[in-house]
């Protein structure tokens, strides 16, 4: 016992169940992505022929590309920002509910247990341009609704139905966050003649920070990996690529498209993409967290 | 001119849990009133309802002559010092004491000036730009005090304020704060459950029990003529010694049958509680003639350094009679004691724990002590 505690090996054998899972499932891939990324594939995956930058280039020489850039952080910083908003006034009223609060947890919690795919099935049940409920409510609205033809409207379904599947996610968290803050500050300030509102702006939105600034990152990461199931059954992508995220591009042109190399190239780029935007959030906004 | 005026206050939960059973209170300008009680007696709940975090449920709060039952707690003008201090994490020891400066619209001049003023007066002047967590216990109590102090409100109201301190800290910020109060002629009520701070803060102290004012006055007058047995036990420390005793021919007698000659006004043959302080307890030497002598054996001593408490029993009684000697007193465990009192000092309860009035010597003699 006393040479098991002693050995320097203890670490790393109390650490590899969960460094083994980490290079298999996520070094290892990503490791192939790199490489792949610098070769050319044919489609059957019998030959493989070093390529250099090549399939970055193509990538990067591709207007459409930057395109879906575009598309990509309209919905990235859609999804983030309204599940995050929506989630914190949820919580702020959830927070003030005394009767029957473990019920609106509950049933606000709920939509986190549903699967992106099913989400997204949900929803397009919902917004069908024919059968849909929503439309025909629209409808007597005066508004035409076909996500299949008007790309606005096919974007501003996949950010609905990402919002809705992550807002419950940021609740929990949002929720944790304002029953951490002591009661006797929000008393203070009411004391020092802070109305409700200013109060919460001066006291419970900067005492929420560090709960906002680690929703941030996940919601980021989020929106720019994990909606994938979501985009996949409500739009394909569609209309044309109205809906194509760069996560959504990788799998049409590797996967649909066969075009291992550029897939691979657009990977890379995607990781890097996503590095550095979480290198940003925590070097500049981190700055101004409030623990 | 009663700056706050209580009038019948009562407050009622939904559950339907009466916190205050109609208090009556005025507090005159400048005054330090301290409320003090056991845990659940409703000090912090009458705090509260003064500050407005609590509604009032029935009766009248006036600050000023103005009936505040209705407003808002920032409309009360009243600042409160709370037990953890509530001090904003995120914002400078300058920022949390200019909050409520900011929050009514006065220019950042004037706050700066009226911070830069408050600071000095407590010796924060280096700290201003530091935050609440780098600051030692006392400090932050500071800021708490600034925090109210800057705003110069009609009343202050204090929540336990040293209770998250050490023993020493504490000591010195109750004189801090004693000194400040007065300085500045600060209208005050100030809530604790410590009796040792009650009592040295206290202008004048309010015993409360289950909801009820036990009894209000100065401290020496309540530690003199207690007018319940519970404020007889809650105040001075070691507590008042409390026997069993009945009425008989003008007197009491203890459950051994030891008589007592006291001219207590109640009737023959009832039940009461007979209270004696332990520094009332004194050792019987033969030069003094004293009328009562009780003989008691020392079970154990706890020696405090300036005195010793001796834990003794009457040989019979279950009840501990617990006696303050000398500190350099030679007792032993297991010695016999021969103690005298003087009738001035016996308190007598009756069944109900009401104070029952002695006869007119007793009384006089009593009064002369405050």
């Amino acid at each position: 016992m006393a040479y098991f505690q002693r050995s320097p090996l203890t670490p790393w054998l109390l650490l590899a169940p969960q460094l083994i899972i980490v290079s298999v499932f996520f070094f290892w891939p990503a490791w192939q992505a790199v490489q792949q990324a610098f070769y050319i594939e044919d489609a059957f995956g019998l030959s493989q022929q070093f390529a250099g930058l090549s399939n970055f280039i193509a990538v990067l020489s591709n207007p459409d590309y930057y395109s879906v850039i575009w598309t990509t952080v309209v919905f990235s910083l859609s999804v983030a920002l309204g599940a995050m908003s929506i989630a914190l006034f949820l919580a702020v009223l959830a927070d003030r509910v005394i009767k029957g609060a473990s019920t609106y947890k509950t049933f606000l919690i709920w939509p986190y247990a549903v699967a992106p795919a099913v989400a997204g099935v949900l929803w397009l049940f919902l917004f069908d341009p024919s059968l849909g409920l929503v439309t025909a409510l629209l409808e007597r609205l005066g508004i035409e609704w076909n996500h299949n033809l008007d790309g606005g409207q096919a974007l501003l379904l996949v950010i609905l139905a990402s919002v809705w599947k992550q807002m419950s996610y940021n609740f929990v968290f949002f929720l944790a966050g304002l029953q951490a803050i002591p009661k006797s500050l929000l008393e203070a300030a009411a004391i020092d003649g802070a109305n409700p509102m200013r109060r919460f702006w001066t006291i419970v939105f900067p005492l929420l920070s560090p709960t906002s600034f680690f929703l941030l990152v996940m919601n980021s990461i989020y929106a720019f990996f994990e909606t994938f199931g979501t985009i996949d059954t409500v739009t394909s992508g569609g209309p044309g690529s109205a809906t194509t995220t760069l996560v959504y591009k990788i799998y049409q042109d590797g996967f649909v498209g066969q075009n291992l190399g550029t897939s691979a190239a657009q990977s890379v780029l995607l990781m890097m993409l996503v590095g550095g935007l979480t290198f940003i959030q925590f070097r500049f906004v981190e700055r101004r967290v409030q623990y | 001119m009663a700056i706050l005026h209580l009038t019948r206050l009562k407050k009622r939960y939904p559950n339907g849990f009466i916190a205050l059973h109609g208090i009556d209170l005025s507090v005159t300008e400048g005054e330090l009133i301290v409320i003090v009680g056991p845990s659940g007696c409703g000090k912090s709940t009458l705090l509260r309802t003064l500050a407005g975090l609590e509604s009032i449920s029935d009766g009248e709060l006036t600050i000023n002559g103005r009936r505040v039952n209705e407003l808002e707690p920032a409309e009360r003008d009243i600042a409160m010092v709370f037990q953890n201090y509530a001090l904003y994490p995120h914002m400078s020891v300058a920022g949390n004491m200019g909050y409520a400066l900011k929050n009514r619209g006065v220019p950042k001049d004037e706050i700066r000036r009226r911070v830069a003023a408050t600071a000095e007066l407590l010796g924060l002047g280096e700290l201003l730009e530091r935050r609440p967590r780098q600051l030692s216990g006392g400090q932050r109590q500071r800021v708490a005090m600034g925090r109210a102090i800057v705003r110069e409100p009609q009343v202050f109201l204090f929540d336990e304020p040293l209770s998250n301190l050490d023993a020493k800290l504490r000591v010195q910020m109750r004189l801090e704060i004693r000194h400040l109060q007065k300085r500045l002629g600060i209208t005050s009520v100030y809530v604790t459950h410590d009796q040792v701070e009650a009592m040295t803060l206290a202008d004048r102290l309010v015993v409360m029990n289950g909801g009820h004012v036990e009894q209000c006055g100065t401290p020496m007058a309540l530690y003199a003529e207690p007018a319940t047995r519970f404020v007889a036990s809650f105040l001075g420390s070691p507590a008042m010694n409390f026997l069993p005793v009945t009425i008989h021919q003008g007197g009491v007698v203890l459950p051994n049958g030891t008589p007592l000659a006291l001219p207590v006004d109640i009737p023959e043959g009832r039940a009461a509680t007979l209270g004696i302080r332990p520094e009332h307890l004194l050792e019987a030497t033969s030069t003094q003639n004293a009328g009562v002598i009780l003989e008691v054996t020392i079970e154990m001593l706890e020696p405090l350094g300036a005195d010793m408490l001796a834990y003794t029993r009457l040989p019979g009684l279950e009840e501990w009679l617990v006696v303050r000697l000398d500190g350099a007193h030679a007792a032993r465990e297991g010695q016999r004691l021969s103690l005298t009192f003087s009738p001035a000092y016996c308190h007598v309860f009756d069944a109900d724990g009401m104070r029952v009035s002695m006869t007119e010597a007793a009384d006089a003699k009593a009064r002369a002590v405050q």
